[in-house]
Formats: C-alpha cells, structure tokens, sequence
C-alpha cells in the first residue's frame, strides 16, 4: 500500500458567478495536497461553503481543478478528456449523494444494474444477478423490483450505496449520504459503510458535516476557507 | 457503437413516464403519415385513371398526313458553276394532308413486330342537317370493326350497334351530343352537306357516349362513304390509329413510322403532355402542402424530447456520472425520436390503408358512360406509398431528435448535482 489510491497536488479551484453584469470570483480550495492511501475510510468535514463538496467532485472526475493535479490509481485524472473521465469514473468510482438520485422509472434491481450496463460492460442476465445480489447483502432482498418512490428514504440511499458498488469501484464517494436521513436510518448507514470498510477494506470518501457521522471512520480531514485546517488519524 | 437494451429502455420508460404527451406526438406523426399516404395515393389514383382513359380509347400512336421532311422545298438556292437555280415562289398545289396509298403505308407499318392494330380513317368538316336542325360537325370515315379496337365503341354503345354500321353502308352513328343536339334517334334519316356542296343522305345506327367530349362530338361513317364525301380516293386516308403491344414502346414504333414513311407520327404521351405535365404540378402542390403536415408533426416529436430532456436533466447528469458516455446519452433520445416515428408511422399505414380503402369504395355518380365505369373514386394502391411516408415520417423525428439529444448530452453533472442542494 505503498501508492496512494487518491493524490491531490496543490489544487486549487476558483468559482465565477456571474451577477448582473460583475462576474464575483470565490476562491473555493487554496492549494490543497493530500493523499489517501487504499483501505482508508475518510470523512471530509467543515462548515458548509467550505468546499468539501468540489473537493470530492474532483476526487472523482466530475470537476477539473484550475491548477494542481489530481491522482486516482496512478492516473492524472485532471489531465484526461470527458471520455477517458466518464470510463474512469464507471470502472473506479462509485458516487453516493445526499439524496438518493435513482432513475425514477426503474426498480431498484434495474437501478443497480445501470452501471454495469453503461458501455456495455455486462450482460443484461450477468448485471440482474449481481444487482440482486448487492441489495440482498444491503437488506433489500424483498425490495428488489420496488421502483424508488415505493422505498423508504433509508432503502432509497440503500439501492444507491449498492448502485454505487456495482462495478467493485477501487473508491467510493459519498457526498453527505446521511443528510437527508432521520437518525435511526442515518444509523443504518454509518453501520453499512463501517461494515464495507472493514469487511472488504472498500477504500471510502465520505463528505459530511455530521460530527458522529465522521468520528466512526478512521480518519477526519476538516476543510476551512478552502484549506485543509486538520487531518487527523483516529485508528 | 453497440446499442444496448439499457438505452432502449431508459428511452421507453421515459416515454411512457409521459404518456399524454407521447401520445399526442404519437397521433402527429400517424395523422401526418396518413394524410401523406391518401394525398398521394389520390394524386396518383386520378393521373393514373385518366392514362388508363386515355390509353384505353385513344390511339397509342396517330400518323398523320404531315411531312416529316417537305417533299418539295420552300425555298432553294443551287449553284452548278457558273448557273444559279432559285426557287422564289412554291407554285405547287397547297397539298391537303392526307396519306397517300395508305395500304402500302399500312403493309410498311404492319412489319413492326410491336405494332397490334392500324386503324386507317379519313376526317372531314361537314354540316349536318337534321328536321330545321343543321349543325357543322366532324365527320369521320372508319372501318368499323377495326376501329372498334382502338376507340371501343362497342362498349360503349347508348343505341343501335356497331355492327349495323358495317352492314349499312349509308349509315352514320353519332356521338352522344351531336345526337343530343340534333334530337335523332337511331332509325332516322339525316344529310350531310360535304365540303364540295354535294348532300349526302345517311341514316343513323347508332349513338354512342364515351364521356370524352371531344369524341363525343364526332359522327363515324364507312370508310367508303366517308373517302366520298371528303373528296379522297380510294386510296388515301387522313390518319393511321395505332395501337401497340408494348405501351413502353410506343415511342421506338412512331420513331420508326416517321423514318420509313415520312409521315408524322406522335403518341399518345405526346399528345397528353401538357395535361399530364399539369397533374403533376398539382401533385406537387398537394405533396408541398402535405410536407407540412408533417413538419408540424416533427415539431411535436422536438418538443416532447425536449420536455423529456428538461424534466430528466437531473437524471442525465446522474447517468453521466455514473460513467455512461455522451454518445449513450444521445442515442437515448434519438431512439426516443426514432421510437415514436415508427409507431407513428406505423399507424398511419394503417390508418392510412384503411383511408384509401373508405375512399375508393365511395360511389361517385359517374356523369359519363366510358369504358372504365368509374363508379368510384379511383385510388392509386402502391406499398411504396407507405414505405416512402414512413421513411420520410421517420427522417423528420430523427431530424427534430438531434437538438434535444446533443443538450443532453452536454448536460454537465457538476452544475445539476451541485444545484440539487
């Protein structure tokens, strides 16, 4: 474990909007470096506007930092086009968000199953099987062809953590998964990434600003004005 | 790149996510296809019926007693050293144009492998006279049975018979408006004054109605009779009716009359040029018209997709971050447009078949007897007209596709996830 699975090289990210005529330009990260190595378990914290949200976002290649650079796996990921990004992001990544952002038409089984169909990557048949088989370890072995408006809010991010997972992702992201949740389920969802981690050793990102929340993983990164304030090692 | 099943069904889910919509481009595109498939057919149905008219009682190729090449030069000039001959005035007789020794003419024509009928007549401008009644007409001398096999007026007789004419050799028949005119019936005795002043006395046969009044207005006699009145010998006739096996062909036969004979010959094409030129001005009218309709129809489909886009931006921005490709985010739509051109239009065969068969079943009092009893309005039947709507029903959505597929696809993830917030 000697190469980290995540490096961030002096990134820094500026904001432009546009407000009647004047553009306001808001530095949003200032020359952040770090790294996070495989089988970590991350929380990212700080006050809201603090920028933990666009630092996750280029962790994962939706976002391009304006300088700096940043690493998955070995490869410079600020450097690669939006095609090389999108493939990047379906084999390495998998993305969780505060709400649940599943296709409304399909079900939960279908749901899971969208990434591992994009580019063609599995048959129709191989990806039901594993879909199935990911919401049965979540819980939702009886929730399988419920379409998500027939989910509660906590199964509802549950389908999403396994959508998330569906491609064995080297990384998971997590965008404060619990925020939109009520205790007992947020509960539910500290416990499944905590299991994940240390079960599997799924190396995971999560954004948040729930302060229990980030006291179970192993390692708290508080992001303030755009800077990385502290990082401390739990376990 | 490989089309997978997930698109298709992300493309149909979304589709019938937004049933009313759908539904309504649905009927667009059906209802425009449709149109486009009866406008057709009926355009083609009407040019179709009038050639069959034609064909059916009109000579495919007429020859007549024009010159190709003048006989005897208007004016020349030669020179033979040091003699210059020229022709200041063509003091020949002005020649009426007839065929002269048509049956030679006939055995010529008859070598022509493609030619089935020559029918030889001859035409005179005469007068009429019936009771008080007297009327100038066009008066024609024929043999009637073969004739019969160009002009079908067997099939077409309102009185008496054909084959009275032939047995009576001072007999005329008529065509249905002279014998209106005159109020004569067959049985009745009537002259005609020829051209030289001579009277004639002849006796009607026969009355007949084709429905096209230029024939119509014409009264036939034996060909005898009708040299005789004209003041043409035996031998001469004014035209050679000619109908031929090959319709394709007639132009190759009228070529080749004209070039062993010197006689003008011309088809039926050439003849009904104009009129079938005007068809088809109006048939392009209708179809520019109809095209319309179904850009209408393509507003429809843009607009559903771009709803569809609209209301699944947050979608695409996840589908994108889950890793799916621009082009997968494209092709979504562009089946959603493809998907509703091919129902539509699928639908409109239908409706459209359905049409034709209403409208071509529809009894139209027809105001002439002919030979094609057009009882009913004549509708072109062609499975062309399907596929050719179709095609063009499904370039028009796919067309109208491409604005709302590639915004979708530049949907940036970023911007919509973040916004969510």
């Amino acid at each position: 474990m000697d190469e980290p699975i995540i490096r961030l090289d002096h990134i820094s990210k500026k904001l432009s909007v546009k407000n009647g005529g004047e553009e306001i330009v808001t530095k949003i990260l200032v020359d952040i470096s770090f790294d996070i190595a495989q089988g970590e378990f991350t929380a990212i914290t700080g006050p809201s506007g603090s920028g933990k949200t666009t630092l996750l976002y280029l962790m994962g290649g939706l976002d391009r930092p304006d300088t700096g650079r940043a690493f998955l796996d070995g490869q410079e990921i600020s450097a690669m086009e939006e095609e090389e990004l999108a493939e990047m992001r379906n084999a390495k990544l998998g993305f969780v968000y505060q709400f649940h952002f599943l296709l409304p038409e399909f079900s939960a089984v279908e749901n899971v199953m969208m990434p591992m169909l994009a580019r063609g990557r599995a048959s129709t048949g191989e990806a039901r099987r594993r879909a199935a088989e990911l919401l049965s370890e979540l819980g939702l072995s009886d929730r399988l062809h419920n379409k998500p408006n027939q989910l509660s809010g906590g199964q509802q991010q549950r389908v999403a953590i396994a959508r998330a997972l569906a491609n064995s992702p080297k990384v998971l992201l997590a965008d404060e998964p619990t925020g939109n949740l009520d205790s007992k389920n947020a509960e539910t969802i500290y416990k499944l990434f905590s299991d994940l981690n240390t079960r599997t050793g799924q190396t995971i990102v999560v954004v948040t600003h729930d302060e229990h929340f980030a006291s179970e993983t192993k390692r708290i990164l508080h992001i303030l004005d755009g800077q990385v304030s502290s990082d401390r090692q739990l376990r | 790149m490989k089309i997978n099943y997930h698109l298709f069904m992300i493309a149909l889910r979304q589709l019938l996510n937004r049933k009313r919509q759908t539904f309504l481009t649905l009927s667009g595109i059906s209802v425009g296809v449709m149109v486009l498939i009866t406008a057709v057919s009926l355009m083609d149905g009407l040019l179709q019926s009038f050639i069959q008219k034609i064909v059916e009682i009109a000579p495919h190729v007429i020859v007549s007693g024009e010159k190709v090449r003048p006989t005897v030069p208007d004016q020349l000039v030669e020179s033979h050293g040091n003699t210059h001959v020229t022709f200041i005035k063509n003091v020949s007789r002005e020649d009426q144009e007839v065929i002269k020794n048509y049956p030679r003419i006939e055995s010529l024509i008859q070598r022509d492998s493609l030619v089935e009928l020559i029918s030889p007549s001859v035409s005179t401008d005469v007068i009429g006279m019936f009771g008080t009644i007297s009327e100038p007409i066009q008066l024609f001398g024929i043999i009637p049975a073969l004739e019969d096999g160009i002009e079908k007026f067997s099939k077409n007789m309102i009185s008496g018979s054909l084959s009275d004419l032939e047995k009576t050799p001072d007999g005329i028949m008529l065509g249905s408006s002279v014998a209106k005119d005159f109020t004569s019936r067959v049985g009745d005795r009537m002259q005609i004054v020829a051209p030289s002043g001579q009277i004639f006395s002849v006796r009607v046969v026969g009355i007949f109605m084709t429905g096209i009044n230029d024939i119509d207005d014409n009264c036939y006699v034996n060909l005898r009779l009708g040299q005789n009145i004209g003041g043409f010998s035996p031998d001469e006739a004014s035209n050679l009716y000619i109908r031929v096996n090959n319709l394709s062909r007639d132009g190759l036969v009228a070529r080749t009359i004209e070039q062993e004979t010197n006689y003008r010959a011309i088809t039926w094409e050439e003849k009904a040029a104009s009129v079938v030129a005007l068809f088809k001005m109006i048939s392009g009218i209708v179809y520019f018209l109809v095209f319309f309709v179904i850009m209408v129809a393509g507003f429809g489909v843009a607009n559903v997709l771009i709803t569809n886009v609209l209301e699944k931006v947050r979608d695409i921005a996840v589908m994108k971050s889950l890793g799916f490709k621009r082009s997968e985010i494209t092709w979504i739509y562009l089946i959603q447009g493809i998907m509703v051109a091919l129902v539509g239009a699928t639908i409109g065969c239908v409706l459209g078949f359905v049409l034709i068969e209403i409208m071509s079943s529809i009894p139209m009092a027809s105001s002439s007897a002919s030979t094609i009893r057009t009882d009913h309005l004549m509708m072109g039947k062609n499975p062309m007209y399907f596929v050719g709507a179709s095609i063009f029903a499904l370039i028009v959505s796919m067309v109208a596709a491409v604005g709302p597929s590639r915004s979708a696809a530049r949907v940036n993830p970023v911007e919509i996830l973040r916004g969510e917030r």
